[in-house]
């Protein structure tokens, strides 16, 4: 089992998250850096879906009742496992009665920690994905609290110190382009793409929110609700764009200035209030030749680690 | 101004999702959401979504990979032609309301608001077949069409912090009902126990798109 001492500010049970609910207002949630959690799974020879725990800027702290061995990906905030140091891209060995803590992050936003054998978790509507804002999945349907207790199975047998790489960050986010061109001046759309957009601190994972003073996209177009989902860009009046996350409601009435790319979408984890991003939209071409990217990138960290089986 | 065109519009937001968007069309928005539902049931045994969401007066499919949309937009366009409005039929439900006292603490306020009584705000609200044009917001919320003109209620000038589930409520043109407890700034006229949403269940929500909804009144409370 894993006792939760210190949850920091957010930490939650998150797996790829649950499709074929969207109609009936459900969200997808799931690990908003799929790529992170699934190189985590993997340094395991977990299956990609296992649950992990996805842990949100850092300042908390494990203590594990049974042994284990875990990968740790993501941001580097700093972990320390009974006082040393750890890097995230890599799996340690755990024993019972040991505390993992985590800083804060300086770079990156998102950690994940999965354990050999995954967590015991019972799936809701197919998956463990938590959605605080729907109260349903992982555990108790609400993010994790001190005094939590994850069960997890226990491993003490055969193990290796394995790493991988991460896909590397990006501030320069590619985006699909607006289906409400017509709504939309070309002029915003241009500002859209020549403005360095902040992060705003009133960001989670349903959305985060994007702020500059000095470009104006204000205006009063609304829409017949139209579907959303974890990518889709908002432009609310106000004219502040919103980037929609994993538990993003599933239908809106503001103007889309366009759908980030799935390869780059994964980015959003790990950028953090205060951070800068900046947009350019690109053709459907560039996008499926990004996610061919990532894609080879995981398939590589496969291929070596089936090599390291065999030599074993 | 925007177009008003005679065929929806079909874009591609991303290499795995499209929406057809026919919100530009001439005509009766109803008759075409009617369609869309259609639509939308045909594509469920057409194509291999992960997930197929309609809006208002629009659908999008969202694919597991990469597609080819140049047969998809054709196919969506030839099959929106032959598609009618009574080609897609929905379930009615009926949900037992306990309308007013402390179970629709706003129903006075909706009755003065309108200067009726408040037994004809319940014959109003209780005597319409709505449809479930679409669910969104949150899980098992419905938008609902067929609210009264003479109930339309501006929301409230101060939302609640908490609205308890199973709430039956006005919001300007609309009336819905709260799937869960949940802050909102709609008017509460009355109680159902009716479960709109069980995230434990194999069919988390009874009620889908292009169903029909009737409030049955009980238990008036005077």
């Amino acid at each position: 089992m894993i006792t939760v001492n210190k949850p920091g500010m957010q930490m939650t049970i998150q797996d790829l998250g649950r499709n074929g609910y969207r109609h009936i207002g459900v969200a997808r949630s799931g690990a908003l850096d799929p790529y992170a959690m699934i190189i985590a799974n993997r340094l395991l020879n977990n299956p990609d879906n296992t649950p992990v725990i996805e842990i949100t800027l850092g300042l908390a702290q494990l203590t594990f009742t049974t042994d284990c061995v875990v990968a740790l990906t993501g941001a580097d905030m700093k972990a320390t496992l009974a006082n040393s140091p750890l890097a995230p891209g890599w799996t340690y060995q755990i024993k019972a009665g040991q505390k993992l803590c985590f800083a804060t992050s300086r770079s990156g936003f998102r950690a994940y920690l999965a354990v050999k054998g995954g967590i015991v978790c019972s799936p809701t509507m197919g998956s463990c994905a938590t959605d605080v804002a729907a109260q349903f999945g992982g555990l108790t349907g609400s993010a994790l609290q001190a005094g939590d207790h994850i069960p997890i199975i226990p491993y003490n047998g055969v193990w290796s110190q394995r790493g991988a790489i991460s896909p590397a960050a990006r501030q320069h986010i590619r985006v699909h382009s607006s289906p409400h061109k017509h709504l939309l001046t070309e002029q915003s759309l241009t500002a859209f793409c020549q403005t360095t957009w902040h992060i705003s601190p009133n960001s989670n994972r349903m959305g985060l929110r994007l702020k500059n003073q000095a470009c104006d996209l204000t205006h009063i177009r609304s829409l017949p609700s139209l579907a959303v989902g974890p990518g889709s860009i908002q432009l609310p009046p106000s004219g502040e764009p919103i980037v929609l996350l994993n538990d993003a409601q599933t239908t809106g009435g503001y103007p889309l200035l366009g759908t980030v790319i799935s390869a780059d979408l994964h980015q959003f984890a790990q950028l953090k209030p205060g951070d800068t991003v900046k947009f350019s939209y690109v053709d459907l071409a560039v996008a499926a030749q990004a996610q061919s990217k990532l894609n080879a990138h995981l398939q590589q960290l496969k291929l070596a680690l089936n090599t390291l089986k065999i030599k074993r | 101004m925007m177009d008003k065109k005679d065929q929806p519009t079909i874009h591609i937001l991303s290499n795995s999702s499209v929406l057809f968007d026919a919100t530009t069309l001439l005509g009766d928005k109803l008759a075409i959401q009617k369609r869309i539902w259609a639509l939308a049931s045909q594509c469920k045994k057409t194509y291999q979504c992960i997930d197929i969401v309609p809006a208002m007066n629009s659908l999008t499919l969202y694919f597991s990979n990469e597609t080819k949309f140049i047969d998809l937009k054709e196919q969506l366009l030839n099959s929106w032609k032959t598609l009618q409005p009574e080609d897609f039929k929905g379930r009615h439900h009926k949900l037992i309301t306990r309308y007013g006292g402390e179970n629709g603490p706003d129903i006075e306020h909706v009755a003065r608001f309108h200067n009726m009584h408040i037994e004809d705000v319940i014959a109003r609200h209780s005597s319409v077949h709505y449809q479930v044009l679409f669910l969104g917001f949150q899980p098992g919320f419905t938008y609902l069409h067929g609210l009264d003109t003479q109930l339309h209620t501006p929301r409230r000038s101060e939302p609640r912090t908490h609205v308890p589930k199973g709430s039956v409520a006005i919001g300007a043109d609309q009336t819905g009902v709260y799937p869960a407890d949940s802050p909102g700034g709609w008017h509460i006229i009355g109680h159902t126990d009716f479960t709109l949403f069980d995230s434990n269940q194999s069919v988390p929500s009874i009620i889908n798109p292009g169903d029909t909804i009737e409030f049955i009144a009980k238990d008036i409370a005077s």
